[in-house]
């Protein structure tokens, strides 16, 4: 009996001596190494499938109106845009845009590389081949645009290809990787390389919710106008506008129902139940969410709590014949006419943004517009202008407005190239109203139209700021403090 | 030596006596503690009288008493002993160390006498802790030990406080205590289900000597409870303990506007309500107290009953508890229910003992969520605090009602939906049991045994109701049955086993312990849930599934996310121990240890760590025997700790860090999708902590005054930090080792009997001081950079504040002004390149407490006034209070009144005009040093002899309070939070009535 005593302490005392492996070397469950991510062609679907999920828009839509002339306080504001001096053109290295699209965009560039390099491992099955060039397409194709939208925010100037851009992110960087950035026309030579690549992967001529040949085509448009290659951009724009056409009224109207695609080149689907399906962080660059809770926290209507409002000064632009004003201007908002002169403007003037009344039934959800065929329209218009093919520029502004007032109006004519280019600005506006295109357009034509940022009076007490001049440092983003912080190499924009 | 001497004395005193009167008997004797040494200060008296007297400096005394009186020996650490007076009239005592260990420090499986450890310890006993309103006995702690740092910034009951000890060691780890019950190690953020009244003792280790123990998780010191037990051949004790306390709010120092200076400024200004009203109708607005609809005064009652009673060879505590308390802010309470069982026995040979401790604890904790949030319709405290006092809660009727006009002003009654409407409670089992047995071997050697482990079984679901306002509010078009429900279980399960053989051996005056252990520990997590999108109001029950509404064809409204997920991590180490005391005057231990972690399995799993602690028992040497101290000891430690969580959070933070990952996620378009989840760093290591401690401990004047004395530097190295790196990694941080950190320090407990009465029932008065001193230094970042804004720079102390400087009003304009980065005036700062280093932290410079004890013929009164230096924190409420641009959304600041205009351009804030209130800066960076009256208690111990013939053994009742007065610069609700965050749910101000009887 003692000598058992003995030997169960013995054995109980040596079970923490010899049992230790179980407790150090432990694998956790449902876990998959980056190794083994890759492996066959239903794999690298499913990565492109996460990588374009890295693809928002919100920021850019959010930062165009706030920074620039497209709102105005809401009756529901909390501060938003406000507090943190966005509305007063207050934007450094700590703002919350630059970083939101710098770490956005790069994750989005990282994400594409994986599936790029991870293709080299994947076995490629029999009849497979069709569907794995279309994976690594639409990856070129992505990482393109996602080079060119940085680009467009953080170079000083889109003529000068010795000018900073971003880091070409072409390849799966290391963690100890501190790197400057390139300049533009390196950013452009390995835009073009992949576009290049891209168009002969892709299968598809044009899809709406997937990179096609034709978000190829748009995207090369778009850089040719940037770049001031006008008749480069009057050719690629010109031919996609052919494609597509404009759409009837109707058609424009469903079109932010995301019901019609007639002008739709390339839009980011949003559904319920995907990670963007949520309200985001209200009043900031960094949105994340649905694109109009950029502007409203519940729905798009009066009672939907609206913080921001559509700008006085544009609203007084918007014809109500135009269907872009009903697309804009929700039917509920309080008009007041005598605005400039009501005692309490903010509680009589109500302008309610109505662009993303929702989809599928939930409020302020909407797919994101990247390339619509009025934007290769208005590059046409912009590349003839500038070419001084005054009467080209006058025909597509008046089928533009043929079309968005469902009825032939008079024909514009242009006597400078300055006012051809000034009637491009505005139509741009009214076009791409709250769809993220006012900052670069205000940077990039404002000076050769004669056009600046243009706030109501009465909105810029609001706002605590009027004007930017056009000639401002703040017209180029930032590098954000989180790459300063990390990378020595990196080099700061000028004024910053 | 001291034996020798008291023997003449005692001689002295025998001579004296024998004048006396032949029939009351003098008793002499000498009382001594366990180890054989004199008493000092004991109490000899007479049971069932007033009669009574103390031992002298050699532990002798002198009393008359009658054969057949009975002698009660007490001493504060000791089990009182009773013997009868019989024919002999000499009596000596040996007392036993008791329930309250004071003099008993414990550091891990081996206790020794607080003579020969040579550790920092600080140890508090049960009466300190019971008696005291707080669900969580974490918060009971707070200013009672010196270098302990107790943060509670929620008044939710039983909420989690931050626990600190001698500073923040780490950045990015875990900075709090390990915490062991009975030798199980536990989870250190949950304490709401244990009953702080079956805690007998608990113990803080602070240095690296007392540590070693638990080197893999102990760098940030150690907290060890023990739990009350029985004691062998004693007879069945009862004890019950009732408590009812009532909680309200502290008040703030805010100065808020009544309706009518409110809607009057919002009439001068054409906003809100206020515009569209009458002077007349203005004064005819009530004034409505919203912070007493959300908070309401609290009522909180507890019971305990303790049952313990041991024979020749077991020995068993039993406990049952209950506690129902009310949270101060609506729909916020606590209910628990404990049940504890303690058994100890040995064989008959002594050779064999063992030690059960089981407890199973079940709450339902209701605990709304937002708190802290800026969301209106969420956060009751937002709504408590900001709501405008013109509305009442008569404005509200239903949640559809407040859907148009939807507006912020009506901030109260969307809160008042959501209390109607919302539901958030979980449950808690939690078990916590260890079996420890050793067994003697041979007369030298003994194996021994903890077994433990540490269950908590979480439900929690929350629920918003179909027809609430949020509900409404959020639905999609065509939705007609909205709301949610969320469930979610976890499960938690950790073991640990510490297995010793341990050698001891006796030579003439010197002892030698030698001890091999080796600990292994496995933590086991799983939870799963699910998300209900959907909720029929017709069969709708909030934790009842009958209203769940389906998925269909026509929309995707419905669809429910659900979750699962298993986690594992795991730690082995082994260890030795030794231990080495020259009759009990010199003392050495020494540890080394090698440690693994989970966590490092893929990098560097194995950390070495190391300690040494000496002694010197100054008091123990004979050139000290006429010396006024009657203990005098000078420690010494220095040591090495790892700590491995690398995220701080807990058992399941962190724990692929090493790995290079991809996860299965929700992609474009909701579709599924394969993205890289986690970037590894395959460098990561063990955070070494390697603290130096010398610290002295002191009694004197016949233990008048006692205390100790600590001063110690910690050094961290390899810390755990988050290293930014570029964007292109799709991150912008990555966790790694580098840098060193520092806190240096001082520890002071002194306590003095500054009146000490010589009878039974006379006047005592105690005072005693507590009090630490920490500097926080970052010596490096581990990738050279000199600042990490938001956690410090080189030279400074930890999260330093890095802001733009405010400089006041602009007497010409009624403009803010601020300093820019050269100290020049500005109104107009760059928010970026005009910051500083300021020198301030929201962590204390100094802290701890001071208190006066009394009692008197069985009444007692005692206080402990906190007090904490060196703290700033943002007083973002306040902001909110000054802020014009809520001007007919929300409440309101008198301070107001005193803004700039051209009339008023001394005026203390801007002009409500000014052209620059987009900045802030340093503006709301306010003081929040404190004293607090924390404690207080009065109290009456009702005399045994009134209780004789009655089948009760002793009685004690007490009034006490909480929080009761505090000075501050500060302006909040709850000074004590030490958070930035503003709309925090404040702890309260409570008064307790409590009774204790025992049979």
């Amino acid at each position: 009996m003692k000598k058992l005593k003995y030997i169960a302490v013995f054995a109980l005392a040596s079970i923490g001596f010899t049992s230790c492996n179980d407790a150090i070397e432990i694998t956790q469950v449902g876990i998959l190494n980056s190794d083994a991510a890759f492996q066959t062609v239903a794999d690298l679907e499913l990565g492109l499938l996460g990588a374009y999920n890295d693809f928002d828009h919100t920021m850019q839509i959010q930062f165009n109106s706030v920074f620039t002339d497209e709102i105005s306080v809401g009756a529901d504001s909390g501060g938003q845009g406000t507090s943190d001096g966005t509305t007063a053109f207050v934007l450094n290295a700590g703002s919350a845009y630059p970083s939101a699209l710098w770490q956005n965009y790069n994750s989005a560039l990282n994400s594409v590389n994986r599936v790029i390099a991870g293709s080299e491992g994947v076995e490629i099955a029999a009849g497979e081949q069709g569907q794995f060039d279309n994976i690594l397409g639409q990856a070129y194709a992505l990482r393109a645009f996602a080079h060119f939208e940085l680009l467009s925010y953080l170079s000083t100037d889109y003529t000068d290809d010795s000018a900073l851009a971003t880091i070409l992110l072409d390849f799966v960087p290391g963690t100890d990787q501190q790197l400057p950035r390139n300049t533009n026309g390196e950013i452009y030579a390995s835009i073009t390389g992949d576009l290049a690549l891209a168009n002969s992967l892709l299968s598809n001529q044009s899809d709406a919710v997937f990179a096609s040949r034709d978000f190829v085509k748009a995207l090369r448009a778009r850089m040719a106008a940037y770049r001031q290659d006008y008749p480069t951009a009057n050719t690629l724009a010109s031919e996609l506008l052919g494609a597509y056409g404009l759409a009837n009224q109707t058609q424009y109207t469903d079109m932010y129902l995301d019901t019609d695609n007639t002008e739709i080149i390339f839009k980011l689907s949003r559904t319920i139940g995907d990670s963007y399906d949520g309200q985001g962080s209200t009043g900031s660059a960094f949105a994340g969410g649905w694109a109009g809770a950029n502007y409203a926290f519940v729905n798009s209507t009066i009672n939907g709590s609206p913080y921001f409002e559509m700008g006085r000064a544009v609203f007084n632009k918007l014809n109500p014949a135009d269907v872009r004003y009903s697309v804009n201007v929700e039917p509920s908002s309080l008009i007041d006419p005598n605005y400039q002169t009501s005692a309490n403007p903010l509680a009589t003037d109500i302008l309610v943004i109505g662009k993303y009344p929702g989809k599928n039934g939930q409020n302020l959800m909407n797919d994101l517009k990247i390339f619509k065929s009025s934007e290769m329209l208005l590059i046409a218009a912009e590349a003839r202008a500038s070419m001084n093919d005054l009467g080209g520029a006058a025909a597509l502004i008046d089928q533009l407005r043929d079309a968005r007032f469902g009825s032939d109006q008079t024909a514009p004519s242009f006597a400078t190239v300055q006012e051809a280019l000034g009637a491009v600005m505005d139509e741009r506006r009214k076009e791409f109203l709250f769809e993220g295109h006012r900052y670069k357009d205000l940077k990039r034509l404002g000076a050769r139209a004669g056009r600046g940022i243009d706030r109501d009076p009465i909105d810029c007490n609001a706002l605590n700021a009027c004007d930017l001049p056009l000639s401002s440092n703040l017209f180029t983003v930032p590098i954000p403090i989180v790459e300063l912080d990390a990378n020595d190499n990196i080099q700061q924009n000028p004024g910053y | 030596m001291k034996t020798k001497f008291s023997g003449i004395l005692a001689l002295l005193l025998v001579l004296v006596v024998q004048l006396s009167f032949a029939q009351q008997k003098t008793i002499t004797g000498t009382v001594n503690d366990d180890s054989g040494l004199p008493l000092p200060g004991a109490n000899v008296i007479i049971k069932g009288s007033n009669t009574g007297t103390q031992t002298d400096f050699d532990g002798n005394y002198s009393i008359s008493a009658a054969t057949g009186q009975t002698l009660m020996f007490s001493y504060v650490g000791f089990d009182t002993q009773e013997i009868a007076v019989g024919a002999s009239s000499s009596i000596n005592v040996n007392m036993a160390a008791g329930n309250s260990l004071q003099e008993v420090v414990i550091i891990g499986n081996v206790n020794s006498t607080k003579e020969k450890s040579s550790s920092a310890t600080f140890t508090l006993s049960a009466e300190t802790i019971e008696a005291r309103p707080n669900a969580s006995f974490v918060q009971t702690l707070s200013g009672q030990v010196p270098g302990l740092n107790i943060s509670t910034a929620s008044g939710q009951p039983g909420a989690n406080s931050t626990v600190r000890i001698r500073g923040v060691s780490s950045i990015n780890g875990d900075t709090e205590p390990l915490f062991i019950i009975d030798g199980a190690p536990v989870d250190q953020d949950n304490f709401r289900s244990l009953n702080p009244n079956e805690i007998a003792s608990v113990s803080v280790l602070k240095d690296a000597g007392a540590t070693a123990i638990y080197g893999n998780r102990g760098a940030n010191g150690v907290i060890i409870i023990k739990t009350k037990s029985g004691k062998f051949n004693s007879k069945l004790k009862m004890t019950y303990t009732g408590t009812v306390n009532v909680a309200s709010l502290q008040s703030n120092d805010y100065n808020l506007m009544d309706s009518q200076e409110l809607l009057t400024l919002e009439k001068e200004r054409n906003s809100g309500l206020g515009a569209t009203l009458t002077d007349e109708e203005i004064a005819g607005y009530d004034t409505f107290d919203w912070a007493d609809y959300f908070f309401d005064p609290a009522i909180t009652t507890s019971h305990t009953l303790n049952v313990s009673n041991g024979g020749d060879n077991i020995a068993s505590f039993l406990s049952l508890g209950f506690h129902d308390q009310e949270g101060l802010l609506k729909q916020s309470s606590l209910k628990r229910f404990n049940i504890r069982a303690n058994v100890n026995g040995n064989s008959e040979n002594d050779k064999f003992s063992y030690k059960l401790n089981l407890s199973t604890n079940f709450s339902r904790s209701d605990e709304p969520n937002s708190i802290g949030s800026g969301a209106i319709n969420r956060n009751y405290v937002l709504g408590a605090y900001q709501s405008v006092p013109y509305l009442s809660d008569a404005d509200y009727t239903n949640g559809e009602a407040l859907l148009s006009p939807l507006s912020f002003v009506n901030t109260p009654l969307f809160l008042i939906d959501r209390l109607n409407t919302y539901t958030r409670y979980e449950e808690e089992l939690k078990m916590i049991g260890s079996l420890q047995g050793s067994y003697k071997l041979t007369d030298n050697l003994t194996a021994s045994a903890i077994l433990s482990s540490d269950y908590q079984d979480q439900n929690l679901v929350r629920a918003e109701g179909p027809t609430s306002f949020n509900a409404l509010l959020f639905a999609e078009s065509g939705n007609d049955t909205p709301g949610f429900q969320q469930q979610q279980y976890t499960r938690q399960f950790a073991f640990n086993q510490l297995t010793s053989l341990v050698w001891n051996k006796e030579f003439d005056k010197q002892s030698l312990n030698v001890g091999l252990y080796s600990e292994y520990f496995k933590a086991h997590f799983y939870t799963y849930g699910f998300f209900n999108e959907g909720l029929n109001a017709s069969t709708f029950f909030p934790g009842d599934g009958s209203a769940f509404v389906d998925d269909n064809a026509d929309n995707d409204f419905f669809v429910d996310p659900v979750n699962a997920n298993i986690a594992e991590s795991g730690l082995f180490s082994y260890f030795t121990r030794v231990d080495y005391d020259y009759d009990t005057k010199y003392g050495v231990t020494g540890t080394f240890r090698r440690d693994a972690s989970s966590r490092f399995a893929e990098s560097n799993k194995w950390g070495n760590f190391y300690s040494i602690a000496a002694r010197w028992n100054i008091s123990n040497e004979a050139f000290m025997e006429n010396s006024i101290f009657d203990v005098l000891k000078l420690r010494a430690s220095y040591g090495t700790a790892g700590n491995q969580d690398v995220t701080g959070g807990g058992l399941f933070g962190g724990l692929n860090l090493t790995q290079s990952l991809f996860a299965t996620t929700g992609g474009y378009q909701g579709a599924n999708s394969l993205q890289l989840s986690q970037i590894p760093n395959t460098d990561l290591k063990w955070e070494t902590v390697t603290s130096t401690n010398v610290g002295i401990d002191f009694e004197l004047a016949n233990r008048r005054v006692r205390g100790s004395l600590d001063g110690y530097q910690k050094v961290t190295t390899d810390l755990f930090l988050n290293q930014p790196i570029s964007s292109i990694n799709a991150t912008t941080v990555l966790n790694v080792n580098g840098g060193e950190m520092q806190n240096t320090g001082v520890d002071l407990a002194l306590a003095y009997d500054f009146i000490r009465s010589t009878n039974e029932g006379g006047f005592n008065a105690t005072v005693n001081f507590v009090g630490n001193y920490n500097k926080n230094e970052i010596i490096e970042f581990g990738s050279g950079e000199e600042e990490i804004i938001g956690t410090g720079r080189v030279g400074g102390k930890i999260f330093e504040y890095f802001d733009y400087r405010y400089a006041g009003v602009n007497p010409e304009n009624g403009n803010q002004q601020f300093l820019d980065v050269d100290g020049n005036i500005t109104e107009d700062p760059n928010p970026d390149t005009d910051r500083v280093w300021l020198d301030q932290s929201i962590i204390p410079d100094f802290e701890g407490s001071a208190g006066l004890n009394f009692d008197y013929n069985g009444f007692f009164l005692s206080t402990q006034f906190n007090y904490t230096i060196g703290v700033d924190r943002y007083d973002f409420e306040q902001a909110s209070f000054q802020d014009i641009d809520n001007l007919g959304q929300f409440r309101l600041s008198r301070d107001l009144f005193d803004s700039w205009t051209p009339e008023n351009t001394g005026a203390e804030f801007p002009s409500l005009d000014a052209t620059n209130l987009q900045f802030s800066g340093t503006r709301y960076l306010t003081n929040a040093d404190f004293v607090r009256l924390r404690f207080a208690q009065f109290g009456y111990n009702l005399p045994s002899k009134y209780l004789q013939g009655t089948s009760l053994s002793a009685l004690r009742m007490y009034l006490n309070g909480e929080n009761l007065v505090t000075f501050s610069d500060w302006r909040g609700f709850d000074v004590e939070a030490q958070s930035n965050t503003s709309r925090l749910y404040p702890t309260a101000r409570t008064f307790a009535f409590g009774i204790e009887i025992e049979f």
